[in-house]
């Protein structure tokens, strides 16, 4: 069988964001599209099952996100008889992380979703345009040791729009 | 800017999806005449007042559905999925966007 791919990321140039908060390129995580297996994670929510995201991107769509070998687990407890299907989107899709306390402050500049706790609470997962690229945008805070959580959105979008992405989100960051 | 309540997602920018047009059944291509292909087709009722549309929700869920719009008022009303058989206009098309679903 042929080694997988080498993966290059699509921003050749990530610029750290500016002010206080932090933007991470995470397209080298392994990303898989399931369709029609039925997983337990509501459309609009996403779950950490040990190492891996489940995101519930679409009404009979999921996004598994981790390394490699815990999502090729997962994908291999699926039920996938019938029309369901899995798909390796590593290399076709980017992913971004935006974090620190103003994040969503930021992504009002670019983005048309209503980013209150209220709306989208840690552990939400919507479709949105974000600087006119159609992304999904996944609330993940990170909580480091005994400290408050601290704001946090990923962003799955297609590879080709990597470093124009990378360069909008950058400058929503600008004045934080 | 409209305020489009997706049965899915919930309000969205009407930016954020894509209009599909007025709502008409489709005729039985067995038996439709060429007139009623034709009203198909090119037609529209263009009412003042409600009318049933459908819209695309391309940036969130990716689905087709219909909503009701009022054309002299611009209110928005009873956003349906294909197949459901009655509106989703209240809690559950107004309050599922994010993780509150």
């Amino acid at each position: 069988m042929a080694d997988a791919p080498v993966f290059q990321s699509p921003i050749t140039n990530p610029t750290p964001a500016k002010g206080s908060l932090t933007l991470t390129d995470e397209s080298e995580l392994t990303k898989v599209s399931v369709r029609g297996a039925h997983i337990a994670v509501s459309f609009g929510t996403c779950e950490q099952r040990g190492d891996v995201l489940v995101v519930g991107s679409r009404p009979d769509e999921w996004t598994l996100l981790g390394p490699a070998d815990a999502v090729a687990a997962v994908v291999s407890g699926l039920d996938l008889s019938g029309f369901a299907s899995t798909t390796d989107i590593t290399h076709s899709r980017l992913m971004i992380r935006l974090t620190g306390d103003d994040a969503a402050r930021a992504m009002e500049k670019a983005c048309g979703i209503d980013l209150s706790d209220a709306m989208t609470p840690n552990g939400a997962a919507v479709g949105a345009s974000v600087a006119k690229v159609t992304c999904d945008v996944v609330r993940d805070d990170v909580v480091s040791d005994g400290r408050e959580a601290v704001r946090s959105y990923r962003f799955l979008a297609d590879r080709s729009f990597g470093q124009y992405f990378w360069d909008a989100l950058r400058d929503c960051t600008a004045e934080f | 800017m409209l305020l489009v309540p997706c049965p899915n997602c919930g309000p969205r920018s009407s930016q954020d999806l894509t209009y599909g047009g007025e709502s008409h059944s489709r005729p039985d291509p067995k038996t439709a005449t060429p007139e009623e292909w034709r009203t198909y087709l090119y037609l529209r009722d263009n009412p003042s007042g409600w009318l049933v549309e459908t819209w695309y929700c391309s940036s969130g869920c990716r689905r087709w559905f219909k909503l009701e719009r009022h054309t002299l008022t611009g209110e928005l009303r009873d956003p349906i999925l294909p197949g459901s058989k009655t509106g989703v206009a209240s809690d559950e098309a107004t309050n599922i966007q994010g993780g509150t679903k």
